[in-house]
């Protein structure tokens, strides 16, 4: 009965997990071509080889606008390892997000996407909406909701998931 | 500058004595449904043949709501706001919709329908699942036919079961895709993230036969009308909410 205790007590006051969840969807991984704020076409196909971080956001996400700057704490906690985040605006005009992105910085491609076109195949119904894309260009985990995404928890598997 | 400062002290006062003078404004009909329970109804009277009846469960006490109503029955449509948490005594928490017994809403939805004229349903956020089932119910209680429910408005629904999970279609609480005949509108801000779920929901919606109309709303965010921080665009739509969902009647009544 002690050791049971104990047990509980031990599973109630370990720290929150970081909220990757493995992919349960199914099929292949849906295209990803669209151009950033500067004109780059981003190809998803292109990134095979490394980790991408495909996030689905808007300006009008509280969330969204909260964890971003968590996302730049990321790239620099990756460091070397071939990891890269691609993150799509949902519907939006430039107009709408430039304010925002010079405000936070980002250091990592925004992709613009006026139509939603990505957004459907992606199976996207709320934001923010994650997806981790391995190396084999698999899908591996997604996340609902705002993280701090410089999680030493996430950091680490995001690193497994690299061969790191 | 006297006359400035006097200018800024009326309308002052102006705006403070608003939301009183709005609320002069409805009468309170107590609707005894059991030995148990009596409903006060916040009852905005009007002319016209429409008559609509907004489960918001706390009688509507939102200042934007109030002057919605108003606006309303000054347009002929009357509005009615029963407190069905007061009247069964249940806390103001979102947990106790699923407490309000179904007999009381039809109760009612019946005095409602006494009055001869079209009877529709309106409900916000969570909220929408309580008309939804209401709907429903109404529905299997009348051998399946819409038994002179004219239709239900569904603002800014919130009907997902659990958290949305990426990569996979949402699940729906159990209210979603019963409705046969009522026919529904889904009002959506453009500027919220749900946004992306309402075709889903829409089709899901209409999956026992109901017609299902869907509106996006240009420039807002969900529950604009209740936010503290507003911007431009959402204040000039909740100034013009009356007329939203004057037009959202129109669209369900293009459907009987």
């Amino acid at each position: 009965m002690k050791k049971l205790l104990i047990l509980l007590l031990l599973v109630f006051t370990l720290p929150a997990v970081a909220g990757l969840k493995p992919y349960e969807g199914e099929g292949a991984t849906p295209p990803l071509k669209l151009v950033d704020m500067q004109g780059n076409t981003h190809d998803l196909a292109e990134y095979k080889g490394k980790v991408v971080l495909v996030q689905f956001w808007a300006t009008y996400c509280p969330p969204c606008r909260e964890e971003m700057p968590s996302m730049n704490r990321l790239m620099e906690k990756m460091g070397d390892t071939p990891f890269v985040i691609l993150a799509v605006n949902m519907g939006e005009t430039m107009e709408e997000v430039e304010p925002f992105v010079k405000e936070v910085g980002p250091e990592f491609p925004i992709l613009m996407d006026p139509d939603g076109e990505s957004i459907g195949a992606w199976q996207v119904f709320a934001a923010p909406s994650n997806f981790v894309v391995g190396a084999d260009g698999k899908i591996h985990y997604t996340l609902f909701g705002g993280v701090e995404w410089d999680d030493d928890e996430i950091v680490t598997k995001l690193k497994e998931l690299s061969g790191s | 500058m006297r006359l400035i400062k006097s200018l800024q002290q009326t309308l002052l006062i102006l705006l403070v004595s608003l939301p009183v003078a709005v609320f002069a404004e409805a009468e309170i009909e107590t609707l005894e449904i059991s030995d148990e329970a009596e409903v006060d109804i916040r009852v905005f009277k009007a002319d016209g043949d429409k008559l609509l009846l907004g489960f918001a469960c706390d009688e509507g006490q939102s200042v934007a709501e109030e002057a919605t109503a108003m606006s309303l029955a000054e347009d002929g449509v009357e509005v009615w706001m029963p407190d069905m948490l007061g009247g069964y005594m249940l806390p103001k928490t979102r947990s106790s919709i699923y407490s309000i017994p179904s007999e009381g809403l039809y109760s009612v939805i019946e005095r409602a329908m006494e009055t001869g004229k079209k009877v529709f349903l309106i409900a916000s956020g969570p909220d929408t699942e309580l008309v939804l089932r209401v709907a429903n119910e109404w529905e299997a209680k009348h051998d399946g036919e819409a038994a002179g429910l004219a239709g239900v408005v569904l603002m800014f629904p919130r009907l997902n079961e659990g958290k949305p999970e990426p990569g996979k279609e949402p699940e729906y609480v159990e209210a979603v895709g019963k409705t046969k005949e009522v026919p529904l509108l889904l009002l959506e801000g453009e500027r919220t993230p749900n946004r992306w779920g309402v075709k889903h929901l829409t089709t899901a919606l209409a999956a026992s036969g109901s017609h299902v109309h869907a509106k996006l709303i240009p420039d807002v965010r969900g529950y604009f009308f209740k936010r503290q921080d507003a911007n431009m665009p959402e204040e000039v739509v909740t100034t013009q909410l009356a007329g939203l969902i004057k037009a959202s009647l129109f669209f369900l009544g293009r459907t009987d």
